[in-house]
């Protein structure tokens, strides 16, 4: 949720300082003069400098400008048509991939290991002449896992290839420095700090250039164009100033005894994703024999909110790609689950979700004929 | 996503469980759902889906070969759906899922720009209606073979045979070569008498011609030609025992025999417009005034491979099967498989392959078309018939789907267990009780429970009336992409009443 605190920061800038930053007039610049300081608090938290922020309207699109608007600019200037990525990316950055496929360049889809992770022996493989860029997550969404991002992007750097990183899920849970890192371009977003909804940014390095995706009046440097989200703007830079690397530890402890009790209280579950190379708020269970979306169903009914990857629960009734990259069989994918916490988590939150997933897959066990079989073997 | 009533029975479903000594146990899911007569596509071949087992590879619906897991069967007794496209015809049960695409109630879309506007998704086979349309993928995987070798040992008493480089680039010329060969083509393995000839009509010097010139490009053999006028053939002999050995290795001998290695058909699609051209100028018909091209073959393989090699060039043949005839000569033709393209697009783009010069006359409404991964074709016939029999699925590694003659097929993920017990009473059969296990979603547990409850105390007969519509109904309505747990509920009971009857 969005603290009350960062409510009312943004609150004046609906009501009082609505200027148009473009503008010339005082309440204009007076709205500019805000902007710039949030901008420059969001810079420091990655180590970045003010201008080489641009604010978008999500994670997706920061994504979407990052890949496609380096892809287009350097194939157009140096002849690169060649993508790297990995299996286990977010929609933005795999349909962005695809969306350059379709339109000429080639993708290579990088594998993980059965903990989510990439290796960077694969990825000097990969590494071509006419590789443009590479994109790879810094910590994914669904299963936690979290890169070693200083080692892929010194890669990229030896070979003069840019460096993109999905950081939508890590910003301000794993500490971050561009500049040490080596990472040219960055996305991340508001939501996932206690932030709102509907506000994004990129980083861009100087000196790097982008294709423009949303074209119309100069804003941003003329990187994106679109009338400033001034109190979203406010909003995310007042998330990231409150989110504090004690939150982190904080939630790492309630984590590990949420990831604990479920293993030792209920038989045959697993954890997906690497335990030691995890976001500090992700836990993804996969139980054998039941599957995934009645279990979800079922501690919503408790006021639980999880999530699933399981087939049953998607359109194309395909089960979550990440979960088939690391290596899980479709039974075993449609039967798992992930919950995250968030800094208001409670102990006693994490007593009551232990016990209630325990509970609720032993019922489900109960009436499952691949429980059984199984049960059978054992 | 669901409503009050179908929560309210997922909490506490009723009837799961099992029934110690049931009179009928019934289980589905993986459904299994293709007769056996069924054709699928594997390796270099197409295969009956009874035939298979777990040591093939079947073409998916990604356009790529993958490695079948496990072969299931069942005994089933209800409806078929026979559905026919362009493509040929599958038929399957009507729970099984079909990449396709419904065509909206009132909508005329023979212009091209509106075609993207329709999205496709897995539905049932039952729930497809004539003019909505299947997807067929194009098989995508590439391997290009540069070179191929072959060891050439003499016999001992061979003092005279020339021997054939070892190595042989899979080059323009020799992949027409092999396009002649297949439809021209004719082999003769006695020893000492061991040669390839290929027979074309005696007006075409061309391509007698060309085989002279790559038999000496490629091979540094000379060949023979003569003419047999009372027949109007022209004949071309390579009189080389390796060359007609390689040959044989590649496509094996006998016209309702001849296939094209798997090999060949993964080589890219650049490449294999030199074996269609030789395919199709040996024994293709291209007719520029009435604009229609055909390719007709007694081998059922052979026609196969051709669709592929068309679809992977864009170009999607209509395939009719010619029952066995006698001609008025008497002579008697065997039943044949004729590859037939009519629609304006694909005959210039063969036309192309085949260096015609086609101008095409009129426009045509486009009822079928390609993107880069599926042929997009309307079903042209939907049938049922009823059946009792097995029918089988295959699991496939790295894949949810594979393709059968004209359709892409999906396997779901939901398991049900049903056991029944059967009390005689007055001369009826009464489900005295009914007991399901479930592994699967919301949906899937609480249809599972609520056939459960409408079954017991029915007779057999009228238990098997329950149709997925009255378990829908039953439940106040589920969301579209959910129909389908309520036919495996339907089904899984119907397999479990099979079973009590076999014993």
């Amino acid at each position: 949720m969005v603290p009350e605190e960062i409510v009312s920061k943004m609150k004046p800038y609906f009501t009082t300082i609505y200027g148009n930053p473009s503008s010339l007039h005082q309440p204009g610049q007076e709205a500019k003069r805000a902007m710039g300081e949030a901008r420059s608090v969001l810079a420091k938290k990655i180590n970045a400098s003010s201008q080489e922020i641009v604010f978008v309207g999500s994670g997706s699109e920061s994504d979407n400008l990052a890949i496609k608007g380096a892809a287009y600019y350097l194939r157009e200037t140096e002849g690169k048509n060649h993508i790297i990525t990995t299996k286990i990316e977010h929609h933005a950055v795999e349909n962005s991939c695809k969306a350059l496929e379709k339109d000429g360049f080639t993708v290579t889809w990088l594998n993980v290991d059965k903990d989510g992770l990439v290796s960077p022996s694969d990825l000097k493989k990969a590494i071509t002449s006419k590789t443009a860029l590479v994109s790879i997550i810094y910590a994914n969404n669904e299963i936690g896992t979290v890169q070693d991002i200083p080692a892929l992007a010194k890669i990229c750097k030896e070979k003069n290839v840019l460096f993109h990183s999905d950081a939508v899920q890590a910003f301000c849970k794993v500490p971050m420095d561009v500049k040490k890192q080596n990472i040219d371009l960055l996305s991340f977003s508001a939501h996932k700090i206690h932030g709102p909804k509907g506000i994004g940014a990129l980083y861009v390095r100087d000196g790097i250039q982008l294709r423009k995706q949303i074209d119309g009046g100069s804003h941003e440097r003329n990187r994106r164009a679109g009338t400033e989200n001034v109190p979203y703007i406010i909003g995310f830079a007042a998330a990231a100033t409150m989110f504090k690397e004690s939150d982190c530890k904080k939630m790492e402890k309630l984590r590990d005894k949420l990831i604990d009790g479920v293993l030792d209280s209920i038989p045959n579950s697993h954890l997906n994703g690497s335990r030691t190379e995890r976001l500090s708020n992700n836990a993804n269970f996969r139980f054998d024999g039941i599957e995934g979306e009645s279990l979800g169903m079922l501690l919503d009914a408790d006021g639980i909110s999880t999530s699933t990857g399981s087939a049953c629960s998607s359109k194309s009734l395909e089960p979550s790609h990440v979960l088939l990259a690391i290596g899980l069989s479709k039974e075993q994918a449609n039967g798992s689950i992930r919950l995250t916490l968030s800094r208001y988590t409670t102990e006693e939150e994490i007593n009551y979700t232990i016990e209630r997933i325990k509970k609720h897959v032993e019922k489900l066990r109960k009436i499952s004929p691949i429980w059984n079989k199984i049960g059978k073997k054992l | 996503m669901y409503n009050k009533k179908v929560m309210c029975v997922f909490k506490n479903p009723k009837h799961m469980g099992v029934i110690k000594n049931a009179d009928g146990v019934g289980q589905v899911g993986n459904p299994m759902c293709l007769t056996p007569e069924t054709i699928v596509h594997i390796n270099d071949d197409s295969v009956k889906i009874s035939d298979i087992d777990a040591s093939k590879k079947v073409l998916s619906h990604d356009g790529r070969f993958n490695q079948v897991k496990r072969k299931m069967s069942r005994k089933y007794s209800g409806d078929i759906v026979i559905i026919k496209n362009k493509l040929g015809t599958t038929d399957l049960t009507p729970e099984h899922m079909i990449f396709a695409i419904r065509k909206p109630e009132r909508w005329i879309y023979s212009y091209t720009k509106y075609k993207k506007l329709l999205a496709p998704a897995w539905y049932h086979a039952g729930d497809l209606r004539k003019g909505d349309l299947a997807l067929y993928p194009i098989l995508k995987e590439i391997n290009d073979k540069k070179f191929i070798e072959m060891s050439q040992e003499k016999k001992k008493w061979d003092y005279r045979s020339i021997k054939i480089p070892n190595k042989i680039k899979v080059d323009a010329d020799f992949l027409r070569l092999c396009g002649y060969y297949i439809s021209e083509g004719h082999l003769r393995d006695k020893v000492t008498k061991t040669y390839l000839s290929f027979a074309f009509h005696i007006r075409e010097n061309d391509l007698a011609d060309d085989v002279e010139r790559i038999s000496n490009k490629i091979f540094g053999i000379k060949v023979k030609k003569r003419i047999i006028p009372e027949r109007k053939t022209r004949v071309v002999e390579i009189n080389n025992v390796f060359v007609a050995r390689l040959i044989k290795s590649l496509f094996g001998k006998g016209a309702e025999n001849k296939k094209i290695p798997k090999w060949m058909m993964l080589l890219p699609p650049e490449k294999q417009k030199h074996l269609l051209y030789g395919l199709w100028k040996g024994d293709g018909y291209f007719n520029a005034e009435r604009p229609r091209a055909e390719y007709v073959t007694i081998s059922y393989q052979l026609a196969q491979q051709i669709k592929i090699l068309l679809l992977r060039q864009k170009i999607a043949p209509s395939i009719y099967t010619e029952k066995e005839k006698m001609d008025k000569k008497g002579v008697i033709h065997k039943k044949a498989y004729r590859l037939h393209i009519g629609e304006r697009d694909f005959l210039e783009r063969l036309a192309k392959i085949l260096k015609i010069n086609f101008v095409p006359k009129r426009a045509e409404s486009i009822k079928s078309w390609f993107d880069k991964n599926y042929f997009y074709t309307p079903v042209t016939k939907i049938g049922k018939i009823r059946y009792s029999g097995d029918v089988h699925n295959l699991e496939i590694e790295n894949s949810k789907s594979y393709i059968t003659e004209s359709l892409a097929v999906h396997n779901c993920g939901d398991v049900m267990k049903v056991y029944i017990k059967v009390e005689k009473k007055a001369g009826k059969e009464i489900l005295k009780d009914v007991k399901v296990e479930t592994f699967g979603c919301v949906a899937a547990i609480t249809t599972s429970s609520v056939l459960a409850d409408m079954a017991i105390g029915k007779t057999i007969d009228d238990a098997l009336k329950i149709s997925k519509k009255d378990v829908t109904e039953a439940l106040g309505g589920l969301p579209l992409e959910k129909w389908h747990c309520s036919v495996l509920a339907v089904d899984a009971l119907r397999s479990a009443v099979n079973d009590y009857r076999k014993k």
